[in-house]
C-alpha cells in the first residue's frame, strides 16, 4: 500500500462495489425497459430521444388540429374513422414493412382521436410542404368553394378514402394519381376543415422542421412510438422504456470502467481514486463508445448472418461488378500513388534538405503546405485541365502537335488520370515524413562515411539511404493508405457517369441508394478498415522499433551538398514542377471562377465576370460557412482539452494505463473518415442507446475521433521539449502546481496549444468525406455545399467556392505558422 | 605517416569569423592537440584539414599535396584519413563488423583481406567478440572503440579526433586516453587531437596548440606551456592559478591589497605585473614570505585544498593531503612560495580571461 491507509484502501473497495452494483442496476433496469417495449407489441424498434424531441409539438398539432376534426358532421364521424383507419395502415405498410398496417388499425381502431394523430404523424411531412402536396392551384380552389358546398364535397372525399375504385372529384384529378390518392385525398380534407386549416398547416410545418431535423422515416416511426408509449405507462417507467437502450449503455460502460479502475488499482496495489484515472476512463469511454463500438459493430455485422459466422455478405459483394471494380481501382490507384508520390517526395526532400538548391526554403514550406489544402480543390482543377474535350492541356497538347479536334490525348476520367491527382495530392505526406528524418539525422553519420573514403552519391546509398529507410516506407505507407481512404478526389474525378468506382465513393453511392444494400457498403468499409488498421501496425509497432534514433548532442547544422553545376539546372526543374503541381491548378480553380465562359480565355473581351461569386454569397453558402466554422471550432476545442490532458499524462505522469486512450486515440485518426461515419450512422441510430444520426453532434464527433491526434501529437511534442527541470525548479522554488502551470509550463507551450487547435480546426473545417455521409439539412458544411455547388450550379460556381475556401484555409495556415514560427509538426 | 602543412588559413560564415591566420606544419608520426574553450574554432580547423570545411584563405596540404587551397579541393573521401567523431557516428544500422569493415568495402578490398584486417582491428580495440552486435546492444565505450576501429581499419596515414572522449564517464575516459595512446605509438601514426579538456590534452599529446577566439595563443610541448606560458590566458586555462596585481620595485614585487607585503623579484620587467601562481607552487612553511589567516580547508584525499586571506586577497594553496587537521581554520600561517610567473600588467587581465567557457 503506497501512501493510502487500510482505512482508505477499504472504503475505495466499497466504493467501487457500489459502482458495480450500480452499474448492474443499471444494466438490468434497462433490459426489463426494453422488455417493455418489445412486449407493447411493436416489432419496430424506434429511438426513444426522437420521440421526447416530437412529443411537445404533435400533442400541439393534434391541440390545433382537433377542433378541425371535431367539425365534421356526426354522421360523417364513422365513415371518416373508417377512411383514416385505411389511410393509417397503408401509410404504416408503406413506411414500416408489411404487416405493421393492421398493428396500426388494431391500435387505432379503440379510439378515434389516437387514429387521427397516428396518421397525422405518420402522415406530416407530407401534409403541409412535403413532396406530394397539393398544387397551390387545387389548395385555393377548395378554399374558394363555398361554405355550404363543402360538406358534399368532404363526403365526397372520404368515400374516395374508403372506395380505392371510386373516382376523385375533378379539383383533384391531377394531384390524386397513383400512390399519391390516399395522400392527396387526406390533405384535400384537412384543407376544407375550414378556417382551421391555416392552424393545422402551420402546426404541420412545426413538426416538419422537428423531423427534418432528424432521419425522417425513423422519426415518424419514432413520434407513432410516442404515442403508443404515452398510452398507460407511468411517468417514471416511461423514461426507462423510453430510454431502455441508453439506460444498459450507461451501465455496461459503467461496468467496463469500475472492471478497469478496479483491475488498476489491483497491479498498481494503491486502492485510493485518482484524478487521473477518472480523466483516463472519461477519454477512454468516449473513444470507446464512438469509435471501438462502431468498428467492432461494423465488423460484426460483416461477418455474421443472423449471429452465425458467415462470409455470404462478402460473397454477395463481390457478385457485384462495380464492388469488385471499386476494390481493384482503389488497390491500384492507391499503389501507384504510393510508389509514384515516394519517387517524388524523396528527391525532392533531399535537395531542399541536404543540397544548396536555390530558394530551398521556400520551396520547402511550399510543399508542406500543400499538405493542408482540400484534397477535392485539386481535383476540381485536374478535372478542368486534364478533361479530354476541353481540357486546358489538351487543347494545347492537341494545337502543338495537331492532333485534330477529337478528344484527348489525355484523360483525367482514367485509372491513371486518377493517380494523377492523387500522387499532386499525396506527395507531401512522404515528402513530410522523410525531410523531418533527414533533418533529424546526425550529419557525422555521411561525414563517416565520406571520410572512409566513399563518394557523395555511394553515401546516399549505403548510408543515407538505408537509414533513412524505416522513415521512407512509413511515409509511403502513409500514402498508399491516405489515397486508399480518400474520398474527396475521386468523387470529383470518378464520378457517376465515368462507370469508375473507388471503394470510398462506392459506399455513399450504396448508402445514398438506400438501406437495403448497407450490407454491401458495411463489407467495403471493413475491408477498407482492414488494410488501414494493418498499415497502422506495421507502421506504428514495427516500423517505430526499427526507427534509429541519431540525434546527437552538438547542434552541427547537416552537412549541404554543393550541386556545383547541377545547382541551376535542378532549381529549374523544381520550379517547373511547383509550376505543375501547385500553382497551375490554383490559377486554374480562380480563373475559372471569374470566367463567364469556360471555354474562352479569362483575358478575352467580356469573359471577366464575378457573377459566380455572386453565386456563393448566398444564403445557403452562409448558413454553411456558419455550421462549417462552429462544428469545427467545437471539435477544436473539446479536442484540444482532450489533447492538453493526455499530454500530461503521457509526458509528466507514469500512472498505469495512460497507454489506453492514447491507443483508441491513434486508432481513430488511423481509421478511414468513411468508415468512421459509416460506422457511426449504424451504431448511434439508437440501437446502442443514442440517437444522434443526422444532429451536429453526430458530425462533431466524428470530427474529433478523425483529427484529435494531429492537436495531441504537437502538444505532446512540445511538452517533451520542455525539461522537467524547469518545472521542479519552479516547485523548489515555492511555487504549487497551479502557479508552476500559469507561470512556466503555460506560457511555454500556449503556441503549441493553439497550433494544436489550427491543426484540429483546420482539416474539420473543409472536411468532405465524413460530413457527405452525416449531415442532413440544416447542418451541411462548406464541403458538402461546395459539393452540390459542383454538381448542381456549374464548376465555375464551384471553383469560386473552392477558391474561397483556399484562400480560407491559407488564412489559417499564416495564422499558424506564426504561432509555431513556422515549424509546425504534422 | 603525413605531415599536415597549414598556411595561413582564415575561415569565416559569413562576417564572423572563426579562425585567423593559423600557420603551422604537423610533423610525421606527431600527437597534435588542439585545445580550447568551446567555440575557439578548433573544431572547424579539424573540419578543414578532414575536407568538411573549406579554408576562406590560406591552404592546407597533406603530405605535399595541396588538399585545400586556391582552387584545389579534395574531398573528404579523397583524402584517406580516419577520424573519429564526438557522436561516435557509428551507423545504426550496420553491425559492428559492417561498420568497420565499411572504409575497406568501399575500396573493394578482397573478402578475406576484409575479415583479416577487421578483425585485427577489432582486437586491437577490444570488441572481436562483439563483431555481430547492432550499435544499439553496445555501450557509450563500446560504440566509441567501433568509431576509433573503423577510423583506423584502413590504416590511414593521418587521424583526426575530435573530442571523441566527452560523452564518457570519468573513469572510462582515462583508460581510453592510454589506449588511443597507445595505439598511435604502436602505429606511429600522425594523429591531430581536438578537446576542451586540458589534462587530456596534457597526457597524450607531444605537442599543444592552445587556441582562444581563433587565434593560437601558444604552440609548445604540454611542459613548455605548463610552465612557461605565454599570456596570462595560457597560464589560466591549463592547470590552476591565482593572480594577483603588484609593481616591481627595487628588485621586489610589491603585491596590491596584501598590506605592504612582498617577494623577491630578479626579471627583467618592470612597473605595474600580473603575479601568477599556482597553488601547489605554494608551501605552509614557518618561515615563508607571505603572512596570512587559514581561512578554509578541503580534504580531497590525495591532497589538502587550502584557503589562505592575505591581506585583502584570498589566496588557494594545494598541499599534502598529511597536512590536513594539522592547521586550524583560523590559525595564522606562513606560505613560502616555490615558484610564480609574471606578466606585464596591460589592463586586459580581466578581458583575457572572461572569454573562459
Amino acid at each position: 500500500m503506497k501512501g493510502t491507509s487500510a482505512g482508505t484502501a477499504r472504503l475505495t473497495r466499497v466504493l467501487l462495489a457500489l459502482l458495480a452494483l450500480l452499474a448492474a442496476a443499471l444494466g438490468y433496469m434497462g433490459v426489463r425497459g426494453l422488455h417493455v417495449q418489445t412486449d407493447s407489441g411493436f416489432k419496430y424498434e424506434g429511438t426513444f430521444q426522437a420521440i421526447y424531441a416530437l412529443s411537445g409539438d404533435t400533442a400541439a398539432a393534434w391541440e390545433k388540429l382537433k377542433p378541425a376534426a371535431e367539425k365534421l358532421p356526426e354522421a360523417e364521424r364513422g365513415a371518416f374513422d373508417g377512411a383514416v383507419l385505411t389511410l393509417l395502415a397503408d401509410a404504416w405498410d408503406t413506411l414500416m414493412g408489411e404487416g405493421a398496417g393492421e398493428e396500426a388499425r388494431a391500435l387505432a381502431s379503440s379510439d378515434g382521436g389516437m387514429a387521427c394523430r397516428l396518421l397525422y404523424a405518420t402522415c406530416t411531412p407530407y401534409l403541409s410542404n412535403g413532396k406530394l402536396k397539393l398544387a397551390k392551384s387545387a389548395r385555393d380552389a377548395l378554399t374558394a368553394l363555398p361554405q355550404e358546398e363543402l360538406p358534399a364535397l368532404r363526403s365526397e372525399l372520404i368515400r374516395c378514402l374508403t372506395d380505392p375504385e371510386a373516382e376523385v372529384p375533378a379539383a383533384l384529378e391531377k394531384a390524386a394519381q397513383g400512390d399519391a390518392r390516399g395522400i392527396a385525398l387526406a390533405q384535400a380534407l384537412f384543407v376544407t376543415a375550414g378556417s382551421e386549416a391555416a392552424a393545422a398547416s402551420e402546426a404541420a410545418t412545426v413538426i416538419r422542421k422537428e423531423i427534418a431535423a432528424s432521419d425522417t422515416a425513423l422519426s415518424v416511426k419514432a413520434a407513432v412510438f410516442r404515442m403508443a408509449a404515452e398510452h398507460g405507462i407511468s411517468f417514471v417507467w416511461q423514461f426507462i422504456v423510453n430510454h431502455a437502450r441508453t439506460v444498459i449503455a450507461a451501465g455496461v460502460l459503467l461496468l467496463l470502467d469500475t472492471v478497469l479502475l478496479a483491475l488498476l488499482m489491483f497491479r498498481e496495489k494503491r486502492w485510493a481514486f485518482d484524478i487521473k484515472w477518472i480523466l483516463i476512463l472519461l477519454i477512454a469511454d468516449f473513444l470507446l463508445y464512438f469509435l471501438l463500438l462502431p468498428l467492432v459493430y461494423l465488423m460484426i455485422r460483416a461477418f455474421s448472418d443472423n449471429g452465425v459466422f458467415s462470409l455470404e455478405r462478402f460473397r454477395h459483394l463481390f457478385e457485384n461488378p462495380d464492388n469488385r471494380t471499386a476494390l481493384f481501382t482503389t488497390l491500384a490507384a492507391a499503389a501507384a500513388t504510393m510508389v509514384l508520390g515516394t519517387l517524388l517526395a524523396f528527391p525532392l526532400a533531399w535537395l531542399v534538405g541536404r543540397t544548396n538548391l536555390y530558394g530551398k526554403k521556400f520551396f520547402r514550406s511550399l510543399f508542406v503546405l500543400t499538405y493542408m489544402v482540400p484534397p477535392y480543390v485539386g481535383a476540381m482543377a485536374w478535372q478542368q485541365l486534364l478533361n479530354p474535350n476541353v481540357g486546358m492541356i489538351n487543347r494545347v497538347l492537341r494545337a502543338v502537335f495537331a492532333l485534330g479536334d477529337g478528344p484527348g490525348p489525355l484523360n483525367i476520367y482514367t485509372v491513371p488520370g486518377l493517380i494523377w491527382a492523387l500522387t499532386t495530392f499525396y506527395y507531401p505526406y512522404a515528402f513530410i515524413t522523410i525531410s523531418r528524418a533527414m533533418e533529424k539525422m546526425d550529419p557525422s553519420l555521411e561525414e563517416a562515411s565520406r571520410i572512409s573514403g566513399a563518394s557523395p552519391v555511394r553515401t546516399v546509398l549505403r548510408v543515407t539511404l538505408p537509414l533513412m529507410t524505416p522513415s521512407l516506407i512509413a511515409g509511403a505507407l502513409l500514402v498508399f493508405v491516405s489515397a486508399a481512404s480518400c474520398y474527396g478526389i475521386p468523387s470529383i474525378i470518378a464520378g457517376g457517369t465515368t462507370g469508375m468506382y473507388t471503394v470510398t465513393t462506392r459506399i455513399k453511392e450504396i448508402y445514398s441508394s438506400g438501406q437495403q444494400n448497407l450490407n454491401d457498403a458495411t463489407g467495403l468499409a471493413v475491408i477498407l478498415m482492414a488494410i488501414a488498421l494493418v498499415i497502422l501496425f506495421v507502421s506504428d509497432v514495427l516500423l517505430a522499433r526499427r526507427q534509429y534514433t541519431t540525434v546527437s548532442g552538438k547542434s552541427v547544422s547537416p552537412a549541404m551538398v554543393d550541386l556545383r553545376r547541377w545547382r541551376v539546372p535542378l532549381t529549374v526543374l523544381v520550379v517547373v514542377f511547383a509550376l505543375v503541381v501547385i500553382f497551375l491548378p490554383f490559377w486554374t480553380i480562380l480563373s475559372i471562377s471569374l470566367k463567364s465562359d469556360m471555354g474562352k480565355s479569362l483575358f478575352a473581351a467580356g469573359n471577366f465576370t464575378l457573377q459566380n461569386w455572386g453565386v456563393i454569397f448566398e444564403n445557403a453558402t452562409l448558413i454553411s460557412l456558419r455550421n462549417s466554422l462552429v462544428f469545427a471550432a467545437i471539435a477544436a476545442s473539446v479536442g484540444i482539452v482532450i489533447a492538453c490532458v493526455m499530454s500530461h499524462l503521457l509526458q509528466r505522469t507514469r500512472i498505469r494505463g495512460r497507454g489506453i486512450p492514447n491507443f483508441l486515440i491513434t486508432l481513430g485518426s488511423g481509421t478511414p473518415s468513411v468508415v468512421i461515419a459509416l460506422g457511426l450512422i449504424m451504431t448511434m441510430s439508437g440501437s446502442f442507446g443514442l440517437n444522434i444520426v443526422g444532429t451536429a453532434s453526430i458530425i462533431v464527433i466524428a470530427y474529433m475521433i478523425k483529427y484529435l491526434m494531429m492537436g495531441m501529437r504537437t502538444v505532446v511534442s512540445a511538452m517533451s521539449q520542455i525539461h522537467v527541470s524547469l518545472e521542479e525548479s519552479s516547485q523548489i522554488s515555492g511555487a504549487g502546481w497551479l502557479r508552476t502551470m500559469r507561470r512556466i509550463t503555460g506560457p511555454l507551450i500556449l503556441p503549441s496549444i493553439a497550433a494544436g487547435w489550427f491543426l484540429i480546426f483546420i482539416p474539420c473545417f473543409y472536411e468532405l468525406s465524413m460530413t457527405v455521409l452525416l449531415f442532413s439539412s440544416g447542418t451541411q458544411t462548406i464541403g458538402v455545399q461546395l459539393y452540390q455547388y459542383w454538381s448542381t450550379h456549374s464548376n465555375a460556381v464551384g471553383c469560386a467556392m473552392a477558391f474561397g475556401i483556399l484562400a480560407a484555409v491559407a488564412v489559417l495556415n499564416f495564422i499558424l505558422g506564426r504561432l509555431t514560427k513556422g515549424k509546425f509538426s504534422i | 605517416m603525413a605531415t599536415v602543412t597549414i598556411k595561413h588559413v582564415t575561415k569565416s560564415f559569413g562576417t564572423t569569423t572563426v579562425l585567423k591566420d593559423f600557420n603551422e606544419t604537423f610533423g610525421d608520426g606527431e600527437f597534435v592537440t588542439l585545445l580550447g574553450p568551446s567555440g575557439c574554432g578548433k573544431t572547424t580547423m579539424l573540419r578543414m584539414i578532414a575536407g568538411f570545411e573549406r579554408p576562406t584563405e590560406g591552404e592546407i596540404l597533406i603530405d605535399d599535396q595541396v588538399v585545400s587551397g586556391g582552387k584545389t579541393f579534395v574531398p573528404p573521401e579523397k583524402r584517406s584519413v580516419g577520424m573519429v567523431f564526438q557522436s561516435y557516428a557509428v551507423w545504426p544500422h550496420m553491425t559492428v563488423f559492417d561498420n568497420v569493415a565499411y572504409p575497406l568495402t568501399i575500396r573493394k578490398e578482397a573478402k578475406g583481406d576484409i575479415r583479416q584486417k577487421v578483425e585485427r582491428v577489432l582486437d586491437v580495440v577490444h570488441l572481436r567478440q562483439y563483431a555481430g552486435r547492432f550499435p544499439n546492444q553496445l555501450s557509450g565505450g563500446q560504440q566509441q572503440r567501433v568509431a576509433l576501429a573503423r577510423a583506423l581499419v584502413a590504416a590511414p596515414k593521418l587521424l583526426l579526433l575530435d573530442e571523441p572522449l566527452s560523452n564518457l564517464d570519468a573513469k572510462l575516459r582515462e583508460s581510453m586516453r592510454f589506449e588511443i595512446k597507445e595505439i598511435q605509438k604502436a602505429l606511429g601514426i600522425t594523429v591531430v587531437y581536438v578537446t576542451h579538456d586540458q589534462t587530456e590534452a596534457m597526457a597524450m599529446s607531444d605537442r599543444i596548440f592552445l587556441i582562444n577566439r581563433g587565434e593560437v595563443q601558444q604552440s609548445g610541448t604540454p611542459e613548455e606551456i605548463y610552465n612557461t606560458p605565454a599570456n596570462q590566458f595560457v597560464a589560466d586555462f591549463l592547470g590552476k592559478v591565482d593572480f594577483f596585481k603588484g609593481e616591481v620595485k627595487d628588485g621586489r614585487i610589491l603585491l596590491a591589497g596584501m598590506d605592504g607585503q612582498s617577494i623577491p623579484y630578479d626579471g627583467p620587467l618592470t612597473g605595474r605585473v600580473d603575479v601568477a601562481i599556482r597553488p601547489e607552487n605554494l608551501r605552509f612553511r614557518d618561515d615563508g614570505e607571505l603572512k596570512g589567516v587559514l581561512e578554509a580547508q578541503y580534504y580531497l584525499g590525495d591532497v589538502d585544498d587550502c584557503r589562505v586571506r592575505v591581506g585583502d586577497v584570498l589566496v588557494r594553496v594545494i598541499t599534502g593531503g598529511s597536512k590536513y587537521g594539522k592547521l586550524k581554520t583560523g590559525e595564522k600561517v606562513r606560505l613560502a612560495i616555490r615558484d610564480f610567473m609574471v606578466f606585464a600588467d596591460d589592463g586586459s587581465l580581466e578581458q583575457m580571461l572572461e572569454i573562459r567557457t
